[in-house]
Order: structure tokens, then C-alpha cells, then sequence
């Protein structure tokens, strides 16, 4: 350390810092808010390692030796004869969550920020659709490796689509290229699933258009812990414990076979949280549709002047719990159905539509109400205390009063 | 934040146990199935695969230039040869029993094994598990040749194929030996860059820590320099 300090007092560090810093950043400059920039080069990476990958893939379900297609056979061929074919298709696979990871983060600290007001409603509903964007082709790119759970996760998604009355249907063929997911359905989703991203990129250039981007020292640090935490997962551990690269899905699709726990990928899970939380399946996807497009209505929702939670108690505590339920929803769209998940999965749902409830109210709760409402809440609590021994002596009194008998 | 956190935590540790109460009985798997892929047992696993397995299942994506290529197995050119016989070089594993004759026989087609380690929980533990699994139905209900406690409902169409449960007193060990070994060997075919994967992983992540090291050390510097 003592030759570390040295070498910083003779310059070298503070001439790069210098060299590198073309604006001064404030000390409270918070890692979150790089989230945005750092999740646009990650999409980046996924565009680069997507055209490569695609060199090699062949969208065809035509049937191979072995219960196999083409689809699958090209993967494996990517994973085992390409020069680090595996590496692309893991940073693919990783970079795919990485990427959700960091918009949802992203997503959680606007709200957290206000950063959806004022002049900027039309940017935060360009990241919206962005979102929606992103879910399409990661549910697109999801089918293209043929296996087991591509096959029902897309089965059980353009389901959830034909459950809308009179365009369902249409839509589910069109979408399928046919009755069933076969053939034709894979190569429009590669098809799809290339196309996608050249409107994404372009909305991620509306999205930051007016923004004023800053380049700091910061910045760099952020991009290389996000690259470490990436490299980790695509060297050491890809399928991470099972949630980026089910096991179900190293086995080639069968129509005959349905696995036992049908999950879509874990960034779609807290919508299909929603889903599973309504016992019919109509409401269940009115549902699902209007916790998504209820998002776009959070500029109007919010009718504080103030942007921050920093001053508004309850706005900060609705923002965390809803977060909290989104994580919960994940987890119960994600696991096997079972009794409690039903419950803990409506009770997170109610916590969801509930953020959207409380909003237009959630300014009116400031400091200093919150200090008076703590204070009569904390009287109510000791006079409750006060009255408890009277409240106890209550029933003795009853019970041991004797009992009159009939002479 | 702390409250929160402490909440948060209490939350999980009741929620959790709630929602596994449903999870099946599993039984404790086979342990120390080696996934440091060493050339004896990789070529026991070879072995077994293909006196045993190969009889109905194929490993399609394993070829025999594979077997040659990859530096694990160590085998030359005519080794190869020898294990190859009449077949070309750039054929898989491919067993010579047909999809027909497997219905006709078993009353389903044998699973290809290539990807066999990473297509079930547990991988390589479960093969060697399920290959060391058959017992008597304490129910009578399945008969011993298709009762294995670790598949899933119990009843399995592959019929005891190491003789685990018909073997010589004495003979266990020898038995899960060659169960391991091939759950190394299948566990190496479903990934044969795994060793490539983390070899590279290494100096990946070394560079990474170095720069985030230097970074930190500029951020720090770049603060000092916003101060005055």
C-alpha cells in the first residue's frame, strides 16, 4: 500500500484520473444511476454476439437422428465444434438476464427517483415500450434452441394470447405460422427475433436523445464490476443454478412429453406471477396486460411536485414494496404451484396493483404528517397499554360473579 | 434499512419452508462423482458406455474424432481405429438398436445420452444414482426390474443395466465404481469445453480484478481532485 500511496503522489494515478475526466462529477453520485448507460452496452454485446451466433444456428425443426431437429443440432454444434461457439452462446444466455437485470434495476430507480416526471414523461413510456420490446425478443429467442421448455414456455405464452376473445385465436396462428408450434413457428421467431433488436436500438437512441450523457471515471468502474459479475457467470457458472438455462431444455422438444414445472425464462415470471394468481384464465391475462400497460400511466399517476422519495415517507415505502411484491411474483411464477405460493402470489399481486392505488396519494404523507400521524399512533399504543389491565379484569369479573341459583 | 433487511429475512425464513413442504421425498444421491475428468476414469466411463449403454442408447454429439481430439481421453490414431472398427470418424455413439425395435422391446425409444448429465437436476450425481437405484417395490406393485427409487413415479423402462440388484455379495463397490465412472464420462460429453470454459474463466476474471482494482484507484483519485 505505502508503494501504492508513493506512486499516487508522484502523479500517475491523478494524471489518468485527470486525463480521463471531462467533467467533475458530484461526490454523491450514485452507482445506480449508471445502470441506464451501462445496461445499453450490454444490449450492445448481446446485437454482437447475436449476429455471430447467428452465422451458425439453423431455424428448422426438421427432424434429426434421435428425437432431435436441426434447431437443436446447430446449437450443439455451436457448443462443441465453433471456435468458442460455447463462449458466445454464453454470453448470450448470461447477457440476455444480465441485460433484464440491469433495465429492471434501472426501471426500480426511476420510480425510486421520480425520474418519470416533469419533462421527461415521454422517455420514461419510451422505456416502457422499450421493456415491452425487450420481453418479445427474449421470449422469441427463447424458442430457438428447440428444447423441452422453449417448446412449452412458448406453447403456454401463445396460449396466454388466444385467451383474448375474438383477435386471440388470429393471433395465436399468426403467431405460430399454424395450430401448433412447429416448423414454420421457429423460423418466424428467428426471423422476429432479428428484427426486434433494430427497433429497440432505435428506441434506445429516442430514449436518450434529450439526455445529457456525462462520461466519468465512474462509469468505468461500474461497466468493469458489472463485466466481473458477467464473466463469473459465463465462465464459472452459465446456467446459474438452473435460471438462465433450465436443465429441462438440454432435452430436445417433445410435443408428447410435457415437463413436469412449466416456467417461462425468470425475467418473464413476475407477469406469469400475475397470471397464475387468478384462478380464470380471461381475468388472469386482463390482468397480466394491465399490470404492464398501467406502468405507462405513472407520470399521471403521481401528482407530487417533489421528484425524489427522499421527502415523501409513504411514496418511498409503496415504491419498496412494490418492488418487494415483484420479486415475490417472480419467485411464485417461477415455482411449482402449490397452496401457500397461491396465496403468497395473490397477496403480492394486491401489493402490485396497490403501488398503482396509492400513487396519486402518496405525497400528501410528508415529514411532518408523518411525525403527527407517528405521535398519535404512539398515544393510541400507550393508551391501549393503560386500558389493557382494565380490559383483562373485564372477563374475570364476569365469570366469577356468581351464579344465581333458584331457590 | 436495517429493519428492512431484518423483515425481509424473517419474511424468506417463513415463506421458505412453507412453499418446499410440498416437495417430494428424494433420496440422498450416489456422492463423489468426479468432475475433474481424469484419463482413467473418463476411459472406464468410455468403457462402460460403450459395453453396456451403447447396447440401446447413443451419445449422437460424441464422435469418434471427438474421442480423438479431445486431449482428456488421450487415445491415439489407431486406438481410435480399433474403437471405431468399420465406422467413419465423424459418426456419433450411435447404438446399432433401431427405434423400432427399442418400441417393440421396451415400449420406448432409449433416450440419446449425450446431454444426459445436464438434462436432469443433479447431473452426473443422478446418473450414477440412478444406475445403482433399483431395489425391491416394497408395495409389490412394480416389478424389481422397473423399480428405481430415484426416477421420477418410481417406474423406469430401462432395466437394470449394471445388475445392481441381482450382483454377488461383495460386488457392490466394483459396481458403483463403473456407475461413477460413466456418470464422469456422460458428464464430460455433455460439456466437453467445460475444462476450456474455466481455464479461460480464470484469466478472464483476473484481468477484471486488476481493472477494477486500477479503476477504484482512479475514482478515488478523481474524488480527491473534486474535493479541492
Amino acid at each position: 500500500m505505502n508503494t501504492l500511496k508513493k506512486l499516487t503522489k508522484a502523479g500517475v494515478f491523478r494524471g489518468m484520473a485527470q486525463l480521463s475526466k471531462p467533467a467533475a462529477a458530484p461526490k454523491t453520485f450514485n452507482y445506480m444511476r449508471q445502470l441506464g448507460a451501462l445496461a445499453i452496452l450490454v444490449l450492445a454485446l448481446q446485437i454482437i454476439s447475436g449476429v455471430f451466433l447467428s452465422m451458425f444456428y439453423k431455424p428448422s425443426a426438421v427432424a434429426t437422428f434421435g428425437g432431435y431437429t436441426m434447431a437443436f443440432d446447430s446449437i450443439e454444434r455451436i457448443m462443441r465444434e465453433v471456435n468458442f461457439g460455447w463462449l458466445l452462446r454464453y454470453l448470450h444466455i448470461v447477457g440476455a438476464s444480465a441485460l433484464f437485470i440491469m433495465v429492471y434495476v434501472h426501471l426500480a430507480r426511476c420510480l425510486y427517483h421520480g425520474a418519470y416526471k416533469g419533462p421527461r414523461k415521454f422517455l420514461w413510456m419510451i422505456g416502457v415500450v422499450l421493456m415491452l420490446l425487450m420481453h418479445s425478443t427474449a421470449f422469441f429467442g427463447y424458442l430457438l434452441p428447440w428444447g423441452q421448455m422453449s417448446y412449452w414456455a412458448a406453447t403456454v405464452i401463445i396460449n396466454i394470447f388466444e385467451a383474448i376473445p375474438t383477435l386471440g385465436p388470429m393471433m395465436g396462428q399468426f403467431l405460430r405460422g399454424g395450430f401448433f408450434i412447429s416448423d414454420p413457428t421457429v423460423s418466424r421467431f428467428f426471423s422476429l427475433h432479428y428484427a426486434f433488436p433494430m427497433i429497440i436500438a432505435l428506441m434506445v437512441g429516442v430514449h436518450i436523445r434529450g439526455l445529457k450523457i456525462e462520461y466519468t471515471v465512474r462509469h468505468s468502474l461500474g461497466l468493469a464490476l458489472i463485466v466481473l459479475v458477467y464473466a463469473y457467470f459465463v465462465f464459472f457458472n452459465p446456467t446459474a443454478w438452473g435460471l438462465f438455462m433450465e436443465a429441462e431444455n438440454f432435452s430436445p422438444a417433445n410435443n408428447l412429453a410435457t415437463p413436469m414445472n412449466i416456467t417461462p425464462p425468470w425475467y418473464l415470471t413476475p407477469w406469469y406471477g400475475i397470471l397464475r394468481a387468478f384462478p380464470d384464465k380471461l381475468t388472469g391475462v386482463a390482468a397480466m396486460v394491465l399490470s404492464l400497460l398501467v406502468l405507462f400511466f405513472v407520470p399521471w399517476l403521481d401528482r407530487s411536485k417533489a421528484m425524489t422519495s427522499a421527502n415523501r415517507p409513504l411514496h418511498r415505502l409503496i415504491v419498496l414494496a412494490f418492488c418487494a411484491s415483484v420479486v415475490v411474483l417472480g419467485y411464485c411464477g417461477h415455482s411449482p404451484m402449490s397452496e401457500p405460493l397461491k396465496w403468497l402470489g395473490r397477496i403480492a399481486t394486491g401489493a402490485y396493483f396497490a403501488f398503482f392505488m396509492l400513487l396519486p396519494f402518496s405525497h400528501r404523507l410528508d415529514r411532518h404528517r408523518l411525525a403527527r400521524l407517528r405521535k398519535l399512533l404512539r398515544r393510541l399504543w400507550t393508551g391501549l397499554l393503560k386500558l389493557w389491565p382494565l380490559l383483562g379484569k373485564l372477563p374475570k369479573a364476569l365469570v366469577k360473579s356468581p351464579p344465581k341459583r333458584a331457590q | 434499512m436495517k429493519r428492512l433487511v431484518f423483515t425481509l429475512l424473517v419474511l424468506a425464513g417463513v415463506i421458505w419452508p412453507l412453499t418446499n413442504a410440498s416437495a417430494a421425498f428424494d433420496p440422498e444421491p450416489v456422492p463423489d462423482v468426479d468432475l475433474s475428468f481424469d484419463r482413467i476414469t473418463l476411459r472406464a466411463g468410455l468403457e462402460v458406455f460403450t459395453d453396456v449403454c451403447m447396447g440401446c442408447h447413443s451419445a449422437k454429439f460424441v464422435t469418434y474424432q471427438n474421442l480423438l481430439d479431445y486431449q482428456e481421453f488421450g487415445f491415439s490414431r489407431e486406438e481410435i481405429d480399433v474403437l471405431r472398427g468399420e465406422r467413419r470418424l465423424l459418426t456419433g455413439l450411435i447404438s446399432t438398436l433401431t427405434a423400432d425395435m427399442a418400441k417393440l422391446y421396451y415400449g420406448r425409444v432409449p433416450p440419446d445420452l449425450s446431454l444426459m448429465a445436464r438434462a436432469r437436476d443433479g447431473g452426473g450425481a443422478y446418473i450414477a444414482s440412478l444406475l445403482t437405484g433399483y431395489e425391491h417395490d416394497p408395495a409389490r406393485r412394480i416389478p424389481d426390474e422397473a423399480y428405481n427409487i430415484y426416477f421420477p413415479g418410481r417406474r423406469i423402462a430401462m432395466p437394470d443395466p449394471l445388475n445392481w440388484l441381482g450382483h454377488k455379495p461383495g460386488d457392490e463397490g466394483a459396481i458403483l465404481e463403473k456407475a461413477r465412472a460413466v456418470a464422469s464420462f456422460l458428464a464430460f460429453a455433455a460439456e466437453p469445453r467445460r475444462a476450456e470454459r474455466r481455464r479461460i474463466g480464470f484469466w478472464v476474471m483476473g484481468y477484471l480484478l486488476i481493472l477494477v482494482a486500477v479503476l477504484y484507484l482512479l475514482v478515488r483519485e478523481d474524488d480527491k481532485a473534486s474535493e479541492v
